[in-house]
């Protein structure tokens, strides 16, 4: 990275800051409708899906593999990555306005949940319910039936990433991130752990490209002298610095920025655990497939109940963010730092794609307080965190055991001294 | 941790009269209760999109101008310094 920190570019203050009634207007407008990117997989808007080869409906995830397997006729193939097929890697640095993937539209009201299929092999009608899952058996022939079809309601996604790590590789990981946690773990918790009983979840996520431009203003001091006075028993350092006004600007194109489509999930706080499951990203988003609902059998899921326009300030607080550790390497000649006081983001185009991301989670509610404890393995990375309820007596006795002996040193040193 | 604190402690402990010493078993025990808590819980992880996302930058651009002289302060650093906090949000103008 080269920087131009010598001579100023640009004018070091921008003036002040919008006048409260404009910026509630800016905030008000309607953002304008991009060009949308049709993802919806046409072969399978019947809701059936079907195996190329014999035609049965018996497909699943061959987790080995990542591909999907008729159960019947063992044929193993699977769906184009949404990366080449819908050009998503391509043209961040192009990008205007807001382009949506026609999976990460608006999610309609809970009204479009409950989706009825015809069964093409016997035809019975077979509800789904979205709200919960996106696919179902059908009852009397046992054919599978999968939400497939892109109704417009949000309900499915552009893309899934398939799950990679088997079950027992993630008990496995849940297990070793849990051992090394035995010591203060809560009782309960210990004599109630059973890794076995994880769950493969794909979890929505929103996957953005975005093309932005951020503006930094504040003050950087460069101490100038470093001395000492003696102040009776004690010698005092004082320093003297000078002070600057700085600025900073960066454009960056970010590919892939991964943000929380479930609003439980993205909001993260001392209150919740939630921070775990961002914890395991990022996912190798650039292997997603082309939504096949087939990719879900075997696996629970949850529907993104977040609209583009709700994680925005997700993504504007993201980039700010990027911007930001962007331009750090350029602050080296403050080396008594910089604080920002201002900060601008513009953010010239961003494409926006829904997408499932496979998660093997153990979770367990602590009946004490009620709190939801996850250990999350990203199951195809196999990144494992988790949070483990902690016996606060055990704790607190072994800080105080350490507390007392400390304080014993400490004692001996001041006795040994006088 | 706790050999580095009595280490850290001892040639202090000769400079500056030594009462403070005696904030040792507290400081001490404070420190390991969160060093714990902090292995088991995870509550100050997440994911790091700064560096873990893939960013292409152009070269960055600015200025700075001398707008003052600090001529003695006992702080070593400035005053509320951000520039490696980058989650930290600051005044944002249109
Ligand atoms: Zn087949
Ligand atoms: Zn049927």
């Amino acid at each position: 990275m080269t920087q131009d920190s010598a001579e100023p570019k640009q004018p070091t203050f921008d003036g002040p800051p919008l006048s409260l009634e404009e910026e509630l207007a800016a905030a008000k407008a309607e953002p304008e409708p991009g060009p949308s990117i049709e993802t919806v997989n046409e072969s399978l808007k019947d809701g059936l899906n079907r195996c190329p080869k014999c035609g049965s409906t018996d497909v699943q995830l061959r987790g080995s593999t990542g591909m999907l397997v008729c159960l019947f006729c063992r044929n193993e193939w699977q769906e184009a990555r949404v990366e080449e097929e819908f050009g998503l890697g391509e043209g961040i640095d192009q990008l205007e306005g807001t382009v949506i993937a026609s999976g990460a539209g608006d999610i309609a009201a809970d009204a479009a949940d409950q989706l009825t299929f015809k069964c093409e092999a016997c035809g019975a009608e077979v509800v789904v319910d979205t709200a919960h899952a996106l696919n179902a058996r059908c009852h009397w022939c046992r054919h599978t039936l999968n939400v497939n079809q892109q109704i417009p309601n949000g309900a499915v996604p552009d893309a899934v990433l398939p799950f990679r790590l088997t079950k027992d590789e993630a008990v496995e990981k849940i297990r070793e991130f849990a051992s090394k946690r035995r010591l203060f773990a809560h009782k309960r918790f210990k004599k109630e752990f059973v890794p076995e009983n994880v769950l493969g979840v794909y979890l929505p996520y929103l996957v953005i490209d975005a093309r932005a431009e951020s503006q930094y203003w504040g003050k950087g001091e460069v101490q100038t002298r470093r001395w000492t006075e003696k102040q009776g028993d004690n010698n005092v350092t004082y320093y003297a610095a000078d002070v600057y006004q700085v600025a900073r600007q960066v454009s960056f194109t970010v590919d892939d920025l991964t943000v929380e489509g479930s609003s439980e999930r993205a909001q993260i706080g001392p209150a919740n655990t939630n921070n775990i499951i961002n914890t395991i990203l990022p996912f190798d988003t650039k292997n997603a497939v082309k939504w096949n609902a087939s990719y879900l059998v075997g696996f629970t899921s949850e529907k993104r109940d977040l609209n583009v326009e709700a994680v925005r300030p997700h993504l504007e607080d993201q980039l700010l963010s990027i911007g930001r550790s962007q331009v750090r390497a350029s602050l080296g000649r403050f080396d008594r730092g910089v604080r920002w006081e201002q900060e601008k983001l513009d953010v010239g185009g961003s494409r926006w794609v829904s997408m499932y991301l496979p998660v093997w989670l153990y979770s367990y509610r602590q009946e004490s307080n009620g709190m939801l404890h996850y250990i999350a393995v990203n199951a195809r990375t196999g990144e494992t965190m988790g949070s483990i309820p902690v016996s606060q007596p055990k704790l607190l006795l072994a800080a105080f055991t350490v507390g007392t002996f400390l304080e014993g040193i400490a004692g001996a040193i001041l006795v040994a001294m006088a | 941790m706790t050999l580095d604190l009595i280490t850290a402690l001892i040639p202090m402990a000769s400079d500056d009269g030594a009462v403070w010493l005696l904030a040792a078993g507290p400081a001490g025990g404070a420190a390991t209760y969160w060093a714990f808590y902090r292995y088991y819980r995870n509550n100050d992880k997440s994911h790091q999109f700064e560096r873990d996302t893939l960013i292409a930058a152009q070269p960055v651009q600015g200025g700075e101008e001398k707008v003052g002289h600090i001529s003695k302060t006992r702080n070593s650093d400035i005053e509320g310094d951000n520039s490696d906090k980058y989650r930290q949000r600051v005044q944002r103008v249109q």
